[in-house]
């Protein structure tokens, strides 16, 4: 059982809004600026901002939700979505319970975690050479 | 020769795939407030690396750190720690008991000499020659005075070890004391010492550390408490999501009035929040859940010298409502932006930023090392 398994939802009060989210908007606009005009984006960690239940909210309805969504199952899950705003992806790392331990906007192409990384694709390969050995 | 096994090889077996392990990074750099696109850079030295041995010995203490640290109820990401290093003594957890142990301990002291990390876990009673606290007949000094020769390093796991902690409040029965303490007294050598303090520390703290040193072959720049400034850089108060209440004098009176119920700042509750040194408001507990505050209660100051004879939990801290740093006050100057100016306040991102902006990588944070 895990803390998600708790019914007890607490519910982000409006009074709890801190108003910081304008800033990160300025700051995604930024970075989305630079993405297209040198193809190097770069991401903003959203749990080093003080942000309230209520802030997080505001982020997201202002960012909606795009095209796209993944999940990732590595050491526990990772959800990955691309935001209304295209290029602008919301990547949030979960522990085995479910929890969130990391939170981020990427602006890029797509996101790093997506990829596939060469050692992963040489055991990926071996795996399959394994598969077609005869008997 | 038979090549030394790498972090990459100790993840591959453990089919922990390159995605796992940079989401590993990527929480382990959120935590040390380093950009999120040193993550990539961080994985790939890591899995590069060698496991780093550590010797754990536990004193005066109750063993909230180390389960702090194994998070057994949620083994997998936080558990990656313990594929960082090669855990080679800790009585607790060890298979063998008795003589088995005590000579497990002196054969890993002995395989690693000079270049093991040794994590010190509680306080060291000094009083009627250290009766108080004996592991197989031999008092805790005299085990320091052998293994720390031998070490690297030394951290001091918890307020205990870093501080002297609960064995050492007034009256201090049994004369604890700090590893600290005993290396400026000379009652034992004096080694490169990290005190990574809480009751308990947080876990993913310890990782850091070790990270840092597997990755950039040092230890982290340290406070005047010694401390890692990386996480204890700056005050519970300074990044807590409850600050702009404080800011605009909005405070809870009780824990049940509407104040509280709106998350307003627990300043007048005792919160020791602006004088504690942590990073509870970014890294969190319980797999990033929540952190005290977060869930209603002040602060407790646990990361500090002395916390518990500096008065009550519930008494205000009489220190004026002044902002704590320049870059928290000068948030509150333009209002709005206070969210984005605090995130910027991490060590390395604040110097770097204040230059230019451009990104980070780990080998800029190298050549910051260097003179």
């Amino acid at each position: 059982m895990s803390l998600r398994d708790i019914a007890v939802r607490v519910e982000a009060s409006p009074a709890s809004r801190i108003g910081g989210i304008r800033p990160i908007l300025h700051e995604i606009r930024t970075l989305l600026a630079a993405l297209i005009d040198t193809g190097r984006g770069g991401s903003i960690d959203l749990r080093s901002l003080p942000l309230s239940p209520a802030d997080f909210e505001a982020l997201d309805a202002a960012l909606g939700e795009g095209e796209v969504r993944a999940t990732i199952r590595a050491l526990g899950e990772t959800r990955v979505t691309e935001t209304a705003i295209h290029g602008v992806w919301r990547v949030t790392h979960c522990n085995d319970g479910g929890e969130a331990v990391a939170d981020l906007i990427e602006v890029c192409d797509a996101p790093e975690i997506l990829k596939t990384h060469a050692a992963d694709a040489r055991v990926g390969l071996a795996k399959l050479r394994t598969r077609l050995e005869p008997g | 020769m038979h090549e030394p096994e790498t972090l990459g090889d100790v993840l591959a077996k453990r089919g922990v795939s390159r995605r796992g392990f940079l989401k590993y990074c990527a929480t382990l750099a959120s935590l040390m407030a380093l950009p999120p696109s040193v993550a990539a850079q961080m994985a790939d030295k890591l899995t590069r690396a060698t496991r780093q041995s550590v010797i754990y010995l536990s004193f005066q203490e109750c063993t909230g750190c180390l389960e702090s640290l194994s998070r057994t109820h949620s083994p997998t990401l936080e558990g990656l720690l313990f594929d960082l290093i090669s855990l080679d003594y800790q009585e607790t957890l060890l298979a063998a008991a008795g003589h088995a142990a005590e000579e497990a301990r002196a054969n890993a002291m002995r395989a690693n000499s000079g270049k093991f990390v040794l994590m010190v876990d509680g306080a060291i009673p000094l009083k009627d020659g250290g009766v108080y606290s004996t592991i197989a007949g031999r008092t805790n000094i005299e085990i320091l005075k052998e293994a720390v020769p031998h070490a690297a390093a030394v951290i001091a796991v918890g307020t205990c070890s870093s501080f002297g902690g609960l064995p050492h409040a007034n009256p201090n029965p049994t004369g604890a004391v700090s590893v600290g303490t005993l290396m400026e007294k000379g009652l034992i050598e004096r080694k490169p010492l990290i005190n990574v303090s809480g009751c308990p520390p947080i876990p993913v703290v310890i990782s850091g550390v070790v990270a840092h040193f597997l990755t950039l072959g040092t230890l982290p720049e340290l406070d005047g408490y010694g401390r890692p400034k990386v996480f204890f850089g700056d005050t519970i108060h300074d990044r807590c999501y409850r600050r702009p209440f404080y800011d605009q004098g909005k405070f809870a009176k009780t824990f049940d009035d509407e104040g509280a119920r709106n998350g307003w700042c627990l300043y007048e509750l005792g919160c020791k929040g602006p004088t504690t040194y942590n990073a509870c408001a970014t890294a969190k507990w319980n797999g990033g859940v929540s952190f005290p505050i977060e869930s209603g209660h002040g602060c407790l100051g646990c990361s500090e010298p002395d916390f518990w004879d500096a008065g009550s939990f519930y008494a205000p801290l009489p220190a004026p409502r002044a902002p704590l740093s320049a870059a928290a006050g000068a948030a509150i100057a333009v209002g709005v932006a206070a969210g984005a100016a605090v995130g910027l306040a991490g060590l390395y991102k604040r110097k770097k930023a204040q230059q230019a902006h451009t990104k980070l990588t780990v080998d800029d944070l190298e050549t910051e090392k260097k003179p």
